[in-house]
């Protein structure tokens, strides 16, 4: 017996479609189409949050790098010196630092330099 | 969690500053020159570098005709580009280029080592390159930028 399944059947397809929105062309509003498509985007977007962390701390590394620089430091330098001074601020507090603080920035950078020279 | 820092336009001249800089190419190999102002105009020597956003510096580069050549590049260097049609792949020898455009082989080099988008794009207009050691940017008061 062929079972009709008026209501449930639209309520899925309008369920993918209210998550095509913004698509472009086809994508938005025919189904078959706008079904792939949707799955496609949960996986990017899944795949971005993962790689959101590695991007940001890369930008840490180069600010904090260029930040290094400004004080005639290298990264590995100014990483390694704070690494052997046991100073334990991440990237991603060095990096801020260096945009809004950068006089802190700057004694940690000192500190790099004193524990390098022992 | 905190939010990183990431540059705005309205934060120009608050968090981060767009400076002038002068550069004389006098006897600078053009390579070298050439990444360290890519450095400059994208703003990578800044800790306030934001990969979507242009916080980069402005450099007139003068006397950009005395570029250095290491090497034998002065003979051997050879610019190519492509039209697109079959057959049609362009060669212009360094020395060629040069005689038609002394201050081109910098704004090439520069421009190949920019992003190839349209912030390269607009980033390479911060870029200006003379071959003569004058330059009508006085009014910017730009700063000797160290090699």
């Amino acid at each position: 017996m062929r079972v009709p399944g008026g209501t449930k059947h639209s309520r899925r397809r309008r369920k993918v479609l209210a998550q095509s929105k913004g698509f472009k062309g086809k994508r938005r509003n025919c189904y078959r189409i706008a079904k792939q498509s949707v799955i496609k985007a949960f996986l990017h977007q899944y795949q971005a949050r993962r790689l959101r962390k590695r991007d940001m701390r890369r930008l840490w590394t180069m600010r904090v790098g260029a930040a290094a620089r400004s004080h005639g430091l290298s990264y590995s330098k100014l990483m390694g010196g704070l690494r052997r001074a046991d100073v334990r601020v991440n990237r991603k507090m060095l990096a801020d630092l260096a945009v809004h603080d950068p006089q802190a920035f700057e004694e940690l950078a000192a500190v790099a330099r004193e524990s390098l020279e022992v | 969690m905190q939010k990183t820092y990431m540059a705005k336009k309205e934060d120009a001249g608050a968090t981060f500053a767009r400076e002038w800089y002068v550069v004389d190419a006098t006897d600078q190999p053009l390579g070298r020159l050439a990444s360290k102002l890519a450095t400059v105009l994208q703003g990578k020597h800044k800790p306030t570098y934001t990969p979507h956003f242009d916080v980069g510096d402005y450099v007139v580069v003068i006397n950009a005709d005395r570029v250095k050549l290491t090497g034998k590049k002065w003979d051997q260097k050879v610019y190519y580009r492509h039209s697109g049609y079959i057959g049609h792949l362009k060669e212009i020898p360094y020395r060629t280029l040069r005689a038609r455009h002394p201050a081109l082989p910098v704004r090439l080099a520069v421009r190949r080592m920019l992003p190839k988008n349209k912030l390269g794009r607009r980033m390479l207009r911060k870029l200006k390159i003379y071959s003569g050691p004058d330059h009508p940017h006085q009014a910017q008061t730009p700063q000797p930028l160290e090699l």
